[in-house]
Protein backbone atom coordinates (compact mmCIF):
# COMPACT_ATOMS: atom_id res chain seq x y z
CA UNK A 1 0.00 0.00 0.00
CA UNK A 2 1.22 3.33 -0.97
CA UNK A 3 0.79 6.86 0.77
CA UNK A 4 -2.22 7.37 -2.19
CA UNK A 5 -4.20 9.81 -2.01
CA UNK A 6 -7.79 9.69 -0.26
CA UNK A 7 -9.48 7.03 -2.41
CA UNK A 8 -12.77 7.97 -4.47
CA UNK A 9 -14.79 4.90 -2.40
CA UNK A 10 -13.69 3.76 1.00
CA UNK A 11 -15.53 1.12 2.64
CA UNK A 12 -14.41 0.43 6.12
CA UNK A 13 -15.79 -2.82 8.36
CA UNK A 14 -19.24 -3.00 6.29
CA UNK A 15 -22.05 -5.51 8.21
CA UNK A 16 -25.32 -6.16 7.43
CA UNK A 17 -27.42 -8.57 9.22
CA UNK A 18 -31.00 -9.79 7.96
CA UNK A 19 -32.30 -11.58 11.14
CA UNK A 20 -29.70 -14.20 12.30
CA UNK A 21 -27.96 -14.13 8.86
CA UNK A 22 -24.68 -12.00 8.52
CA UNK A 23 -24.53 -11.58 4.90
CA UNK A 24 -21.90 -9.19 5.29
CA UNK A 25 -19.34 -9.48 8.26
CA UNK A 26 -16.77 -6.84 7.99
CA UNK A 27 -16.18 -6.07 4.44
CA UNK A 28 -13.62 -3.57 3.55
CA UNK A 29 -12.25 -1.70 0.04
CA UNK A 30 -11.34 0.95 -1.54
CA UNK A 31 -11.47 2.21 -5.21
CA UNK A 32 -8.92 4.36 -6.76
CA UNK A 33 -10.26 7.43 -8.68
CA UNK A 34 -10.38 6.51 -12.56
CA UNK A 35 -9.64 2.68 -12.05
CA UNK A 36 -11.85 -0.56 -12.88
CA UNK A 37 -12.04 -2.86 -9.47
CA UNK A 38 -13.17 -6.40 -9.43
CA UNK A 39 -15.19 -7.35 -6.92
CA UNK A 40 -15.07 -11.31 -7.15
CA UNK A 41 -15.83 -13.98 -4.49
CA UNK A 42 -18.22 -17.12 -4.46
CA UNK A 43 -22.02 -17.33 -4.86
CA UNK A 44 -23.04 -16.41 -1.97
CA UNK A 45 -20.54 -14.41 -0.58
CA UNK A 46 -22.21 -11.43 0.09
CA UNK A 47 -20.99 -9.20 -3.62
CA UNK A 48 -24.22 -8.24 -4.61
CA UNK A 49 -25.60 -7.48 -0.88
CA UNK A 50 -21.90 -5.14 -0.43
CA UNK A 51 -23.35 -3.10 -3.92
CA UNK A 52 -26.60 -2.87 -2.41
CA UNK A 53 -25.26 -1.27 0.58
CA UNK A 54 -22.62 1.18 -1.26
CA UNK A 55 -26.05 2.27 -4.00
CA UNK A 56 -28.03 2.73 -0.94
CA UNK A 57 -30.86 -0.20 -2.09
CA UNK A 58 -30.07 -1.84 1.17
CA UNK A 59 -29.49 0.12 4.49
CA UNK A 60 -25.94 -1.47 6.05
CA UNK A 61 -26.38 -2.39 10.33
CA UNK A 62 -22.99 -1.07 11.08
CA UNK A 63 -19.76 0.23 8.88
CA UNK A 64 -18.75 3.26 7.00
CA UNK A 65 -18.94 4.19 3.32
CA UNK A 66 -17.27 7.05 2.35
CA UNK A 67 -17.41 8.54 -1.46
CA UNK A 68 -15.24 11.32 -2.24
CA UNK A 69 -14.53 11.75 1.73
CA UNK A 70 -18.16 11.79 2.76
CA UNK A 71 -20.11 9.49 4.79
CA UNK A 72 -23.06 7.85 2.60
CA UNK A 73 -23.69 4.68 4.51
CA UNK A 74 -27.57 4.86 5.30
CA UNK A 75 -27.87 6.96 2.72
CA UNK A 76 -31.43 6.39 0.19
CA UNK A 77 -30.18 5.19 -3.17
CA UNK A 78 -31.77 8.35 -4.97
CA UNK A 79 -29.33 10.24 -3.10
CA UNK A 80 -26.63 8.38 -3.40
CA UNK A 81 -27.13 8.56 -7.16
CA UNK A 82 -27.53 12.53 -7.14
CA UNK A 83 -23.89 12.22 -5.15
CA UNK A 84 -22.16 10.69 -8.57
CA UNK A 85 -22.56 6.95 -8.26
CA UNK A 86 -24.33 5.12 -10.86
CA UNK A 87 -25.48 1.45 -10.95
CA UNK A 88 -26.62 -1.41 -13.13
CA UNK A 89 -29.05 -4.44 -11.60
CA UNK A 90 -27.58 -7.97 -11.65
CA UNK A 91 -31.10 -8.84 -12.95
CA UNK A 92 -32.21 -6.09 -15.38
CA UNK A 93 -34.39 -3.50 -14.08
CA UNK A 94 -36.00 -1.96 -17.03
CA UNK A 95 -38.50 1.01 -16.92
CA UNK A 96 -40.43 -1.66 -19.58
CA UNK A 97 -43.32 1.25 -21.28
CA UNK A 98 -40.28 3.30 -22.16
CA UNK A 99 -38.57 3.35 -25.52
CA UNK A 100 -34.51 3.34 -24.86
CA UNK A 101 -34.38 6.75 -25.84
CA UNK A 102 -36.83 7.79 -22.99
CA UNK A 103 -35.41 5.21 -20.28
CA UNK A 104 -32.33 7.25 -21.25
CA UNK A 105 -33.78 10.71 -20.86
CA UNK A 106 -34.73 9.68 -17.38
CA UNK A 107 -31.61 9.29 -16.20
CA UNK A 108 -30.15 12.79 -18.18
CA UNK A 109 -32.82 14.62 -16.46
CA UNK A 110 -30.64 14.42 -13.48
CA UNK A 111 -28.76 17.20 -14.27
CA UNK A 112 -30.57 18.81 -16.84
CA UNK A 113 -33.91 19.44 -15.62
CA UNK A 114 -34.98 21.03 -19.50
CA UNK A 115 -36.20 17.99 -21.47
CA UNK A 116 -34.77 19.12 -24.40
CA UNK A 117 -31.68 19.68 -23.32
CA UNK A 118 -31.84 15.29 -21.69
CA UNK A 119 -32.99 14.22 -24.65
CA UNK A 120 -29.61 15.69 -26.46
CA UNK A 121 -27.74 14.30 -23.50
CA UNK A 122 -29.42 10.84 -23.57
CA UNK A 123 -28.63 11.12 -27.47
CA UNK A 124 -24.70 11.27 -27.12
CA UNK A 125 -25.10 8.41 -24.43
CA UNK A 126 -27.17 6.42 -26.55
CA UNK A 127 -24.45 7.18 -29.49
CA UNK A 128 -21.45 5.89 -26.89
CA UNK A 129 -22.75 2.84 -25.83
CA UNK A 130 -23.84 1.71 -29.10
CA UNK A 131 -27.23 1.46 -28.74
CA UNK A 132 -28.23 5.17 -31.08
CA UNK A 133 -29.75 2.80 -33.40
CA UNK A 134 -32.73 1.36 -31.23
CA UNK A 135 -33.91 4.05 -29.50
CA UNK A 136 -37.21 4.08 -30.21
CA UNK A 137 -37.65 0.77 -29.39
CA UNK A 138 -39.18 -0.26 -26.01
CA UNK A 139 -37.00 -1.36 -23.33
CA UNK A 140 -38.85 -5.09 -22.84
CA UNK A 141 -38.40 -5.37 -26.56
CA UNK A 142 -34.60 -5.84 -26.38
CA UNK A 143 -32.33 -8.83 -26.12
CA UNK A 144 -30.46 -9.44 -23.07
CA UNK A 145 -26.97 -7.99 -23.93
CA UNK A 146 -29.22 -4.84 -25.06
CA UNK A 147 -31.05 -4.20 -22.21
CA UNK A 148 -27.45 -4.77 -19.94
CA UNK A 149 -26.24 -1.98 -22.16
CA UNK A 150 -29.51 0.14 -21.82
CA UNK A 151 -29.10 0.15 -18.27
CA UNK A 152 -25.32 0.80 -18.49
CA UNK A 153 -26.44 3.94 -20.70
CA UNK A 154 -29.35 5.07 -18.03
CA UNK A 155 -26.62 5.40 -15.46
CA UNK A 156 -24.07 6.94 -17.52
CA UNK A 157 -27.01 9.40 -18.23
CA UNK A 158 -26.57 10.68 -14.66
CA UNK A 159 -22.99 11.17 -15.40
CA UNK A 160 -21.63 9.49 -12.55
CA UNK A 161 -17.98 9.47 -10.95
CA UNK A 162 -18.30 5.65 -10.01
CA UNK A 163 -20.24 3.38 -11.71
CA UNK A 164 -21.32 0.25 -10.20
CA UNK A 165 -21.88 -2.83 -12.46
CA UNK A 166 -23.36 -6.19 -11.08
CA UNK A 167 -22.77 -9.04 -13.87
CA UNK A 168 -23.02 -7.03 -16.89
CA UNK A 169 -21.48 -9.86 -18.34
CA UNK A 170 -23.59 -12.86 -17.18
CA UNK A 171 -25.39 -14.68 -20.10
CA UNK A 172 -23.86 -12.97 -22.87
CA UNK A 173 -21.92 -14.50 -25.41
CA UNK A 174 -18.22 -14.31 -26.26
CA UNK A 175 -19.28 -11.64 -29.42
CA UNK A 176 -21.22 -9.86 -26.81
CA UNK A 177 -18.85 -10.03 -23.63
CA UNK A 178 -16.11 -8.62 -26.20
CA UNK A 179 -18.27 -5.55 -26.93
CA UNK A 180 -18.87 -5.11 -23.29
CA UNK A 181 -15.48 -4.87 -22.77
CA UNK A 182 -14.43 -2.53 -25.35
CA UNK A 183 -17.15 -0.43 -24.19
CA UNK A 184 -16.05 -0.94 -20.26
CA UNK A 185 -12.34 0.52 -21.53
CA UNK A 186 -14.16 3.64 -22.84
CA UNK A 187 -16.11 4.26 -20.13
CA UNK A 188 -12.97 4.18 -18.35
CA UNK A 189 -11.02 6.27 -20.74
CA UNK A 190 -13.49 9.25 -20.04
CA UNK A 191 -12.72 9.02 -16.25
CA UNK A 192 -15.42 7.87 -14.75
CA UNK A 193 -14.36 4.99 -12.27
CA UNK A 194 -15.64 1.13 -12.42
CA UNK A 195 -16.49 -1.09 -9.64
CA UNK A 196 -17.91 -4.19 -10.85
CA UNK A 197 -19.16 -7.41 -9.62
CA UNK A 198 -18.16 -10.12 -12.40
CA UNK A 199 -18.17 -14.57 -12.57
CA UNK A 200 -16.86 -14.62 -15.46
CA UNK A 201 -12.38 -14.29 -14.44
CA UNK A 202 -11.49 -14.27 -18.24
CA UNK A 203 -12.71 -11.35 -18.49
CA UNK A 204 -12.32 -9.51 -15.93
CA UNK A 205 -8.54 -10.39 -14.98
CA UNK A 206 -7.30 -8.42 -18.01
CA UNK A 207 -9.32 -5.40 -16.96
CA UNK A 208 -8.92 -5.19 -13.55
CA UNK A 209 -6.58 -2.66 -12.18
CA UNK A 210 -7.37 -3.76 -8.71
CA UNK A 211 -9.17 -7.13 -7.10
CA UNK A 212 -11.25 -7.86 -3.84
CA UNK A 213 -12.49 -11.04 -3.11
CA UNK A 214 -14.89 -11.60 -0.30
CA UNK A 215 -15.95 -14.82 1.13
CA UNK A 216 -18.21 -15.41 3.62
CA UNK A 217 -19.16 -11.45 4.17
CA UNK A 218 -15.57 -10.50 4.93
CA UNK A 219 -12.67 -9.47 2.36
CA UNK A 220 -10.03 -11.91 2.43
CA UNK A 221 -7.89 -10.45 -0.37
CA UNK A 222 -6.66 -6.80 -1.81
CA UNK A 223 -3.82 -6.59 -4.85
CA UNK A 224 -3.85 -6.85 -8.41
CA UNK A 225 -5.47 -9.70 -10.12
CA UNK A 226 -2.09 -11.07 -10.86
CA UNK A 227 -1.43 -11.50 -7.16
CA UNK A 228 -5.09 -12.85 -6.91
CA UNK A 229 -5.18 -16.15 -8.62
CA UNK A 230 -1.30 -16.96 -6.77
CA UNK A 231 -2.41 -16.45 -3.47
CA UNK A 232 -3.66 -19.17 -1.43
CA UNK A 233 -6.69 -18.08 0.41
CA UNK A 234 -8.18 -17.16 -2.62
CA UNK A 235 -7.70 -20.40 -4.52
CA UNK A 236 -8.95 -22.32 -0.95
CA UNK A 237 -12.13 -19.81 -1.01
CA UNK A 238 -12.97 -20.74 -4.55
CA UNK A 239 -11.96 -24.43 -4.71
CA UNK A 240 -11.91 -25.36 -1.03
CA UNK A 241 -8.81 -26.35 1.04
CA UNK A 242 -6.27 -28.67 -0.02
CA UNK A 243 -6.45 -32.33 0.75
CA UNK A 244 -4.43 -33.26 3.69
CA UNK A 245 -0.82 -33.98 2.53
CA UNK A 246 0.40 -32.44 -0.38
CA UNK A 247 -1.75 -33.73 -3.28
CA UNK A 248 -3.04 -30.72 -4.43
CA UNK A 249 -4.07 -32.47 -7.76
CA UNK A 250 -7.89 -31.29 -9.37
CA UNK A 251 -9.81 -32.45 -7.08
CA UNK A 252 -12.83 -31.43 -8.27
CA UNK B 1 -52.93 19.47 -30.65
CA UNK B 2 -55.14 18.91 -33.59
CA UNK B 3 -58.15 17.02 -31.73
CA UNK B 4 -58.10 19.18 -28.94
CA UNK B 5 -58.66 22.46 -31.36
CA UNK B 6 -61.44 20.14 -33.06
CA UNK B 7 -62.67 19.73 -29.60
CA UNK B 8 -62.71 23.36 -28.56
CA UNK B 9 -63.95 24.34 -31.92
CA UNK B 10 -67.46 21.73 -31.54
CA UNK B 11 -67.78 22.65 -28.09
CA UNK B 12 -68.37 26.51 -28.89
CA UNK B 13 -70.42 25.68 -31.72
CA UNK B 14 -72.47 23.87 -29.43
CA UNK B 15 -72.21 26.38 -26.52
CA UNK B 16 -73.57 29.03 -29.25
CA UNK B 17 -75.80 27.10 -31.25
CA UNK B 18 -77.57 24.62 -29.07
CA UNK B 19 -80.39 25.29 -27.11
CA UNK B 20 -81.59 21.84 -26.23
CA UNK B 21 -80.82 22.38 -22.33
CA UNK B 22 -80.80 18.16 -21.82
CA UNK B 23 -78.00 17.99 -24.59
CA UNK B 24 -76.15 21.51 -23.03
CA UNK B 25 -76.39 19.72 -19.90
CA UNK B 26 -74.33 16.55 -21.29
CA UNK B 27 -72.17 18.39 -22.61
CA UNK B 28 -71.33 19.88 -19.48
CA UNK B 29 -71.16 17.02 -17.84
CA UNK B 30 -68.81 15.26 -20.33
CA UNK B 31 -66.38 18.18 -20.41
CA UNK B 32 -66.52 18.23 -16.14
CA UNK B 33 -66.06 14.52 -15.71
CA UNK B 34 -62.58 14.38 -18.25
CA UNK B 35 -61.46 17.50 -16.29
CA UNK B 36 -61.79 14.87 -13.16
CA UNK B 37 -60.82 11.97 -15.16
CA UNK B 38 -57.63 13.40 -15.84
CA UNK B 39 -56.92 15.02 -12.77
CA UNK B 40 -57.17 11.49 -11.08
CA UNK B 41 -55.00 10.33 -14.08
CA UNK B 42 -51.62 12.45 -13.32
CA UNK B 43 -51.47 10.01 -10.28
CA UNK B 44 -53.29 7.26 -10.98
CA UNK B 45 -52.31 6.75 -14.42
CA UNK B 46 -48.86 8.47 -14.50
CA UNK B 47 -48.11 8.14 -11.68
CA UNK B 48 -49.31 4.51 -11.03
CA UNK B 49 -50.94 5.42 -7.61
CA UNK B 50 -54.80 4.53 -7.43
CA UNK B 51 -56.60 6.97 -5.62
CA UNK B 52 -60.18 5.98 -4.68
CA UNK B 53 -61.56 9.14 -2.76
CA UNK B 54 -61.04 11.56 -5.57
CA UNK B 55 -64.06 13.20 -4.78
CA UNK B 56 -62.46 14.52 -2.08
CA UNK B 57 -60.31 17.07 -3.85
CA UNK B 58 -63.51 18.02 -6.51
CA UNK B 59 -65.73 18.76 -3.24
CA UNK B 60 -62.87 21.28 -2.22
CA UNK B 61 -63.93 23.15 -4.60
CA UNK B 62 -67.63 22.95 -4.54
CA UNK B 63 -67.74 23.52 -0.87
CA UNK B 64 -65.27 26.61 -1.28
CA UNK B 65 -67.43 27.87 -4.21
CA UNK B 66 -70.67 27.78 -1.70
CA UNK B 67 -68.74 29.06 1.45
CA UNK B 68 -67.55 32.07 -0.30
CA UNK B 69 -71.15 32.75 -1.96
CA UNK B 70 -72.90 31.79 0.57
CA UNK B 71 -70.63 34.79 2.93
CA UNK B 72 -71.16 37.07 0.37
CA UNK B 73 -67.63 37.05 -1.09
CA UNK B 74 -66.99 36.56 -4.78
CA UNK B 75 -66.86 32.80 -6.15
CA UNK B 76 -63.74 33.81 -7.86
CA UNK B 77 -62.31 33.63 -4.78
CA UNK B 78 -63.06 29.93 -4.36
CA UNK B 79 -60.50 28.93 -6.97
CA UNK B 80 -57.57 30.18 -5.10
CA UNK B 81 -59.15 28.63 -1.91
CA UNK B 82 -60.42 25.16 -3.16
CA UNK B 83 -56.84 24.96 -4.59
CA UNK B 84 -55.43 25.10 -1.16
CA UNK B 85 -57.45 22.90 0.59
CA UNK B 86 -57.48 20.17 -2.22
CA UNK B 87 -53.37 20.82 -2.17
CA UNK B 88 -53.30 20.50 1.69
CA UNK B 89 -55.54 17.31 1.97
CA UNK B 90 -53.63 15.91 -1.11
CA UNK B 91 -49.89 16.31 0.84
CA UNK B 92 -51.60 14.88 4.50
CA UNK B 93 -53.19 11.86 2.70
CA UNK B 94 -49.81 11.20 -0.02
CA UNK B 95 -46.42 12.17 2.75
CA UNK B 96 -47.05 9.57 4.22
CA UNK B 97 -48.35 6.71 2.01
CA UNK B 98 -47.04 7.61 -1.46
CA UNK B 99 -43.32 5.91 -1.12
CA UNK B 100 -44.84 3.11 0.00
CA UNK B 101 -45.24 -0.52 -1.51
CA UNK B 102 -48.90 -2.21 -2.02
CA UNK B 103 -52.22 -0.66 -1.78
CA UNK B 104 -51.54 1.30 1.14
CA UNK B 105 -51.79 4.86 -0.50
CA UNK B 106 -55.14 3.43 -2.01
CA UNK B 107 -56.37 3.03 1.22
CA UNK B 108 -55.65 6.16 2.61
CA UNK B 109 -57.36 7.62 -0.07
CA UNK B 110 -60.43 5.58 1.28
CA UNK B 111 -59.89 6.17 4.45
CA UNK B 112 -59.44 10.44 4.09
CA UNK B 113 -62.23 10.67 2.10
CA UNK B 114 -64.44 8.80 4.50
CA UNK B 115 -62.96 10.90 7.21
CA UNK B 116 -63.78 13.90 5.27
CA UNK B 117 -67.48 12.81 4.46
CA UNK B 118 -68.30 12.31 8.43
CA UNK B 119 -66.77 15.45 9.14
CA UNK B 120 -69.16 17.62 6.53
CA UNK B 121 -72.37 15.73 7.56
CA UNK B 122 -71.09 17.22 10.98
CA UNK B 123 -70.24 20.34 10.86
CA UNK B 124 -73.12 23.06 10.59
CA UNK B 125 -70.38 25.17 9.47
CA UNK B 126 -70.37 22.97 6.47
CA UNK B 127 -73.54 22.48 5.58
CA UNK B 128 -74.31 19.40 7.47
CA UNK B 129 -75.70 16.52 5.43
CA UNK B 130 -78.32 18.87 3.75
CA UNK B 131 -75.25 20.92 2.05
CA UNK B 132 -75.68 24.22 0.48
CA UNK B 133 -78.31 26.26 -1.77
CA UNK B 134 -76.38 29.04 -3.72
CA UNK B 135 -78.52 32.36 -3.68
CA UNK B 136 -79.38 33.14 -7.46
CA UNK B 137 -77.39 35.94 -9.56
CA UNK B 138 -76.29 36.93 -12.45
CA UNK B 139 -73.36 37.70 -14.29
CA UNK B 140 -69.54 37.04 -14.84
CA UNK B 141 -68.82 38.74 -11.35
CA UNK B 142 -71.14 36.02 -9.79
CA UNK B 143 -70.27 33.52 -11.83
CA UNK B 144 -73.70 32.52 -12.21
CA UNK B 145 -75.70 32.48 -15.83
CA UNK B 146 -79.44 32.13 -16.71
CA UNK B 147 -77.94 30.68 -19.84
CA UNK B 148 -76.36 27.04 -20.02
CA UNK B 149 -73.76 28.98 -23.19
CA UNK B 150 -71.23 30.37 -20.33
CA UNK B 151 -70.62 27.39 -18.58
CA UNK B 152 -70.35 25.31 -22.03
CA UNK B 153 -67.57 28.03 -22.88
CA UNK B 154 -65.77 27.65 -19.00
CA UNK B 155 -66.11 24.42 -18.91
CA UNK B 156 -63.90 24.33 -22.27
CA UNK B 157 -61.60 26.84 -20.96
CA UNK B 158 -60.89 24.41 -18.28
CA UNK B 159 -60.71 21.43 -20.01
CA UNK B 160 -58.36 23.16 -22.77
CA UNK B 161 -56.28 24.41 -20.36
CA UNK B 162 -55.97 20.67 -18.18
CA UNK B 163 -55.33 18.68 -21.63
CA UNK B 164 -52.52 21.70 -22.50
CA UNK B 165 -51.28 21.31 -19.02
CA UNK B 166 -51.40 17.39 -19.44
CA UNK B 167 -49.08 17.52 -22.73
CA UNK B 168 -46.66 19.86 -21.10
CA UNK B 169 -46.41 16.96 -18.00
CA UNK B 170 -45.35 14.50 -20.43
CA UNK B 171 -42.82 16.23 -22.27
CA UNK B 172 -41.46 17.81 -18.74
CA UNK B 173 -38.84 15.91 -16.31
CA UNK B 174 -42.49 15.70 -13.99
CA UNK B 175 -44.01 13.37 -16.29
CA UNK B 176 -40.61 11.22 -16.82
CA UNK B 177 -40.30 10.59 -13.54
CA UNK B 178 -43.92 9.78 -12.61
CA UNK B 179 -43.95 6.81 -15.48
CA UNK B 180 -40.11 6.19 -14.74
CA UNK B 181 -41.74 5.17 -10.73
CA UNK B 182 -44.74 3.42 -12.29
CA UNK B 183 -42.95 1.23 -14.46
CA UNK B 184 -39.83 0.29 -12.20
CA UNK B 185 -39.45 1.77 -8.45
CA UNK B 186 -35.74 0.50 -7.87
CA UNK B 187 -34.54 1.69 -11.37
CA UNK B 188 -36.27 4.60 -10.63
CA UNK B 189 -34.17 5.28 -7.75
CA UNK B 190 -31.21 4.61 -8.88
CA UNK B 191 -31.32 7.15 -11.43
CA UNK B 192 -31.74 9.78 -8.56
CA UNK B 193 -35.50 9.96 -8.62
CA UNK B 194 -36.95 10.86 -4.55
CA UNK B 195 -40.34 8.56 -5.28
CA UNK B 196 -42.38 10.86 -2.40
CA UNK B 197 -41.39 14.46 -3.50
CA UNK B 198 -42.16 13.44 -6.85
CA UNK B 199 -45.35 11.85 -6.53
CA UNK B 200 -46.41 14.32 -4.03
CA UNK B 201 -46.19 17.37 -6.39
CA UNK B 202 -48.06 15.12 -8.80
CA UNK B 203 -50.55 14.51 -6.45
CA UNK B 204 -51.20 18.23 -5.37
CA UNK B 205 -51.90 19.30 -8.74
CA UNK B 206 -53.95 16.60 -9.26
CA UNK B 207 -56.00 17.74 -5.96
CA UNK B 208 -55.69 21.21 -7.61
CA UNK B 209 -57.09 20.28 -11.42
CA UNK B 210 -60.37 18.49 -9.22
CA UNK B 211 -60.51 21.03 -7.00
CA UNK B 212 -61.22 23.70 -9.77
CA UNK B 213 -63.94 21.45 -11.19
CA UNK B 214 -65.16 21.68 -7.90
CA UNK B 215 -65.72 25.56 -8.26
CA UNK B 216 -67.28 25.04 -11.76
CA UNK B 217 -69.34 22.36 -10.81
CA UNK B 218 -71.26 24.76 -7.93
CA UNK B 219 -71.41 27.40 -9.93
CA UNK B 220 -73.73 25.51 -12.34
CA UNK B 221 -75.73 23.76 -10.50
CA UNK B 222 -75.58 25.84 -7.38
CA UNK B 223 -76.11 23.37 -5.24
CA UNK B 224 -73.65 20.95 -3.17
CA UNK B 225 -74.39 18.43 -0.38
CA UNK B 226 -72.06 15.29 0.56
CA UNK B 227 -73.82 12.78 -2.14
CA UNK B 228 -73.44 14.96 -4.87
CA UNK B 229 -69.66 16.10 -4.67
CA UNK B 230 -67.45 14.02 -2.05
CA UNK B 231 -69.29 10.88 -1.28
CA UNK B 232 -67.28 7.22 -2.23
CA UNK B 233 -69.54 6.77 -5.59
CA UNK B 234 -68.27 10.10 -6.91
CA UNK B 235 -65.31 9.10 -6.13
CA UNK B 236 -65.34 5.39 -8.14
CA UNK B 237 -67.12 7.05 -11.12
CA UNK B 238 -63.89 9.44 -11.58
CA UNK B 239 -61.92 6.59 -11.20
CA UNK B 240 -63.77 4.29 -13.35
CA UNK B 241 -63.93 6.70 -16.17
CA UNK B 242 -59.94 7.26 -16.22
CA UNK B 243 -59.39 3.23 -15.96
CA UNK B 244 -61.65 2.98 -19.11
CA UNK B 245 -60.33 5.20 -21.08
CA UNK B 246 -57.25 4.08 -20.39
CA UNK B 247 -55.02 5.52 -17.57
CA UNK B 248 -51.53 7.17 -17.86
CA UNK B 249 -52.82 8.30 -21.82
CA UNK B 250 -53.38 12.05 -22.82
CA UNK B 251 -56.85 11.23 -24.57
CA UNK B 252 -58.36 8.26 -21.65
CA UNK B 253 -60.12 10.24 -19.42
CA UNK B 254 -62.12 12.43 -22.15
CA UNK B 255 -62.86 8.70 -24.10
CA UNK B 256 -63.60 7.44 -20.75
CA UNK B 257 -65.51 10.35 -19.92
CA UNK B 258 -67.61 10.28 -23.23
CA UNK B 259 -68.58 6.28 -22.48
CA UNK B 260 -70.13 7.40 -18.95
CA UNK B 261 -71.81 10.16 -20.05
CA UNK B 262 -73.20 8.24 -23.05
CA UNK B 263 -73.85 5.19 -21.15
CA UNK B 264 -74.50 6.06 -17.76
CA UNK B 265 -76.38 9.11 -18.64
CA UNK B 266 -77.42 8.95 -22.33
CA UNK B 267 -79.08 5.32 -21.42
CA UNK B 268 -80.57 6.41 -18.32
CA UNK B 269 -82.67 9.29 -20.22
CA UNK B 270 -83.54 7.00 -22.79
CA UNK B 271 -84.56 4.15 -20.56
CA UNK B 272 -85.39 6.72 -17.75
CA UNK B 273 -87.72 5.03 -14.69
CA UNK B 274 -88.75 1.97 -17.66
CA UNK B 275 -85.22 1.07 -17.51
CA UNK B 276 -84.64 -0.58 -14.06
CA UNK B 277 -80.91 -0.18 -14.11
CA UNK B 278 -80.05 -1.42 -17.45
CA UNK B 279 -77.75 1.83 -17.63
CA UNK B 280 -75.81 0.74 -14.98
CA UNK B 281 -76.04 -3.66 -16.08
CA UNK B 282 -74.39 -2.49 -19.65
CA UNK B 283 -72.00 0.13 -17.86
CA UNK B 284 -70.73 -2.28 -15.85
CA UNK B 285 -70.40 -5.28 -18.59
CA UNK B 286 -68.36 -2.37 -20.54
CA UNK B 287 -66.09 -2.33 -17.74
CA UNK B 288 -65.71 -5.84 -16.97
CA UNK B 289 -64.91 -5.97 -20.57
CA UNK B 290 -62.21 -3.35 -21.00
CA UNK B 291 -61.08 -4.40 -17.14
CA UNK B 292 -60.84 -8.47 -18.51
CA UNK B 293 -59.04 -7.53 -22.59
CA UNK B 294 -57.87 -4.28 -22.53
CA UNK B 295 -56.11 -3.05 -19.16
CA UNK B 296 -54.92 -0.08 -20.57
CA UNK B 297 -57.85 1.12 -21.43
CA UNK B 298 -59.56 2.20 -24.79
CA UNK B 299 -56.15 4.50 -25.52
CA UNK B 300 -53.99 2.64 -24.30
CA UNK B 301 -55.33 -0.61 -27.00
CA UNK B 302 -54.97 2.08 -30.02
CA UNK B 303 -51.53 3.12 -28.77
CA UNK B 304 -50.20 -0.21 -28.66
CA UNK B 305 -51.62 -1.00 -31.39
CA UNK B 306 -49.79 1.67 -33.50
CA UNK B 307 -46.50 0.94 -31.46
CA UNK B 308 -46.68 -2.52 -32.78
CA UNK B 309 -47.48 -1.05 -36.63
CA UNK B 310 -43.93 0.91 -36.06
CA UNK B 311 -42.31 -2.41 -34.92
CA UNK B 312 -41.03 -0.64 -31.79
CA UNK B 313 -41.96 -3.84 -30.08
CA UNK B 314 -39.93 -6.28 -32.69
CA UNK B 315 -36.10 -7.23 -31.71
CA UNK B 316 -33.80 -6.18 -34.16
CA UNK B 317 -31.67 -8.08 -36.91
CA UNK B 318 -28.91 -6.81 -35.97
CA UNK B 319 -29.26 -8.27 -32.08
CA UNK B 320 -30.57 -11.40 -33.56
CA UNK B 321 -27.88 -12.06 -35.13
CA UNK B 322 -25.43 -11.35 -32.26
CA UNK B 323 -27.12 -13.65 -29.87
CA UNK B 324 -26.99 -16.51 -32.31
CA UNK B 325 -22.80 -15.69 -32.70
Amino acid sequence: MTAAAVPLLEVRGLVKRFGALRALDGVDLDVAAGTLTGLIGPNGAGKTTAFACIAGAERPTAGSIRFRAAEIAGMPASRVTRAGIGRTYQIVQTFADMTVLEATTTGALLHHPRLNEAVARAEEVLEFVGLADKRQRLGRALTIADKKRLEVARALATEPDLLLLDEVMAGLTPAECGAAVELLRRTLARGITILMVEHVMEVLMPIADHIVVIAAGKTLFRGSAAEAVRDAAVVEAYLGAPPAGDGAEAGR
Amino acid sequence: MIALGAIVAAGLVTALSVRDAVALDLVFTLLLYAVLGQSWNWISGYAGNISFGHAIFFGCGAYASALMVTHGLSPWLAIPAGAVAAAALAIVTGFPTLALRGHYFSIATIAVAAIVDALVRTQPWLGRATGFELPIASGWAALQFADKGPYIVLALVLFTAVQIATIALERSRLGYYLRALRANHAAAAAVGIDERSWKLLAFAWSAVIASCAGVLYAQYTLFVDPPSTIALGVSIDIALIGVVGGIGTLWGPAVGALVYVVLAKGVALELGGTGKGYDLVIYGAIICVIAALRPHGIVGAIVDGLRRRRGALELGAASATGGAA
